[in-house]
């Protein structure tokens, strides 16, 4: 059961990637904005038809949540944004990496610091290493995007 | 501009971290579904009001675009049902590694064929390289 939800979240990611990909291609016609809004109005209807049938939440909660909580909808439309104005002139890997990137060492800060409420975890020793090996990772996507740039000029 | 599309891809990270951190608790007070049409149903208002005085696209190409290229929004969902059934599961951990490593893998095979319309681009040694680092970060911060 476990190994096949592993695999079930392996395929999470890919429709990330494949999103990110699709997004690329539409804002070209339609417009970052454009495109942003379009994701977030057809995520909307899809996601109020699930809650319908499957919601076993409470939807009116949203009244009493404190601002701080529900100030995490920006947040939302930030990173859709940015990613939409990535894709199409980085690429698809440099800009999943590198949001990835962005992911983890703001995690890592927020774990270090306890903020938002979650638990505590320190930036210990394996935690360094690992940033040292994400700012590698982003030396390593730059260069390699920038000798496909030379390749295709040449 | 791609030093700028580098920083916008960083901060486009922070901003998910961000985003899962302050979405945390309300998650567990009023459900993750149900959150997470907050953050759609809301993000849809504030963009509808940016597209209206900033937007400078062509809304109008959704009837002309091809099928395929609409599906965006519906992907996001189907990613986040997703994490929502499997983390009981196997916990957080597990959760975001294996997604990270599904969206990077994805992203190559997606980027050397130039699949959904994006620009092809081999792979190289330098791309293997930053995966494999990538997968070493992984494990260092799961441990």
């Amino acid at each position: 059961m476990d190994i096949l939800m592993v695999l079930f979240t392996l395929f999470a990611g890919i429709t990330l990637s494949a999103q990110s990909a699709v997004n690329g291609t539409f804002s070209k016609g339609a417009g970052t904005i454009e495109t942003a809004l379009l994701t977030f109005l057809t995520g909307s209807i899809f996601l109020f038809i699930i809650i319908l049938f499957f919601g076993e939440g409470d939807l009116s909660g949203i009244m009493n949540a404190p601002n701080w909580q529900l100030s995490g909808v920006f947040m939302g439309v930030f990173y859709l944004s940015f990613t939409i104005v990535a894709i199409p002139r980085i690429g698809v890997i440099a800009t999943n990496l590198t949001t990835i990137v962005g992911q983890l060492v703001i995690g890592l800060i927020i774990d270090h610091f306890g903020w938002f409420g979650g638990i505590q975890i320190d930036l210990d020793g394996p935690r360094v290493l690992a940033l040292a090996f994400m700012a590698l990772a982003l030396y390593f996507i730059y260069k390699g995007n920038k000798k496909t740039q030379t390749e295709a000029v040449s | 501009m791609r030093y700028f599309s580098y920083i916008f891809a960083l901060l486009a990270g922070a901003a998910l971290s961000f985003e899962s951190a302050l979405y945390g608790d309300l998650g567990k007070s009023i459900g993750e579904l149900e959150t997470t049409f907050y953050n759609f149903a809301v993000g849809s208002l504030i963009l509808g009001l940016i597209w209206l005085f900033f937007g400078k696209g062509k809304l109008s190409y959704t009837m002309e675009a091809p099928k395929w290229s609409l599906i965006g929004g519906i992907l996001g969902v189907v990613y986040l049902l997703s994490i929502v059934i499997s983390v009981p599961f196997v916990g957080v951990g597990i959760t975001m590694v294996a997604v990270i490593i599904g969206q990077i893998v994805m992203s190559m095979i997606i980027e050397h064929f130039g699949w959904l319309g994006s620009a092809a681009s081999r792979i190289n040694k330098e791309k293997v390289f930053a995966v494999l680092s990538m997968i070493i970060a992984l494990i260092l911060i799961n441990q």
